[in-house]
């Protein structure tokens, strides 16, 4: 799952971990960036689904553009 | 709820109609009552985990409380049960609200506030509930004011008192920094209502007077 804005990468990593626990769902992230915040979620379908559309809103400190999935790099 | 530990009363009974909820506050921390279809008493945090809004806005189905946002359905236990978007969901049991312990005992609805060992809950005592009232004052003044007053300190938040030959008990609820709420019952057997309910509007307005007096 890739989210794109404009990010304090900590403080985002904290808001998906919590999310995550919530959700019952694994998110294990794969980048941090100012501007790109990568991350593997598993987990059931749904679930994974409202997992995204929290992080999509995201914390107050960062402002998330686009959220989109790609498949895990081989 | 980082507080004095012990029970402290939120509301009358009476007050509290199954199939109705209601929001108050403890030490500044945000609560719903709610009373579910079977009579059940509950004293949850008042805020639903999906987006954080106020189940006492909710409305209580049976014996779940449903969020007004989005339907999110809570049983007495706060485990989440129902999620109206999801409806073949199998909700995973880390979505649930955070639940104090509560009793309703002496015509009222008590919770526990969670700092320091527990201690157990008021004991039951045929009563006749009378009224709420909230005070523009710390609970520590109002306490100040009770024991200043000769009522007799129960526990942390139950006085008694004789008030014109009928005996009163009063249930101190720290509500917030400055504001704290009065529960009173009295002893089955008395016929003074009315009379105690105009004393208590007259205890506070001397509490807060007795406040401005001493103000520098």
């Amino acid at each position: 799952m890739v989210f794109i804005g404009d990010f304090n990468p900590q403080s985002f990593a904290e808001f998906m971990r919590h999310r995550a626990a919530r959700l019952s769902v694994r998110a294990e992230p794969r980048r941090l960036e100012v501007t790109r915040i990568e991350v593997e979620v598993d987990g059931e379908a749904d679930l994974v689904d409202m997992f995204e559309m929290a992080c999509s809103l995201g914390p107050i400190d960062c402002l998330v553009i686009d959220a989109y999935r790609e498949l895990p790099r081989r | 709820m980082s507080s004095a530990a012990g029970w402290y009363a939120v509301a009358l009974s009476d007050g509290l109609e199954p199939g109705t909820s209601a929001g108050t506050r403890l030490f500044d921390k945000e609560l719903v009552v709610w009373r579910d279809a079977s009579g059940a008493s509950h004293v949850w945090e008042d805020r639903c985990p999906h987006r954080g809004m106020r189940l006492s806005f909710g409305f209580v189905r049976g014996t779940h409380i449903a969020c007004l946002y989005h339907g999110w359905q809570y049983d007495e236990a706060g485990q989440c049960r129902y999620i109206p978007a999801h409806p073949t969901l199998d909700v995973p049991e880390t979505i649930r609200v955070a639940t104090y312990a509560s009793a309703e005992a002496m015509g009222m609805i008590w919770v526990r506030s969670d700092a320091g060992p527990s201690v157990p809950p008021p004991s039951n005592a045929p009563v006749i509930p009378v009224r709420s009232l909230y005070v523009d004052l710390p609970s520590e003044t109002v306490a100040a004011g009770l024991e200043a007053r000769s009522f007799a300190r129960v526990s942390p938040g139950l006085y008694s008192a004789d008030v014109a030959d009928t005996s009163v008990l009063l249930a101190v609820q720290p509500f917030t920094v400055d504001r704290t709420g009065l529960h009173l019952a009295i002893a089955d057997s008395s016929p003074a209502v009315m009379a105690v309910a105009v004393w208590a509007e007259e205890l506070r307005d001397a509490l807060e007077a007795a406040s401005r007096e001493d103000a520098p």
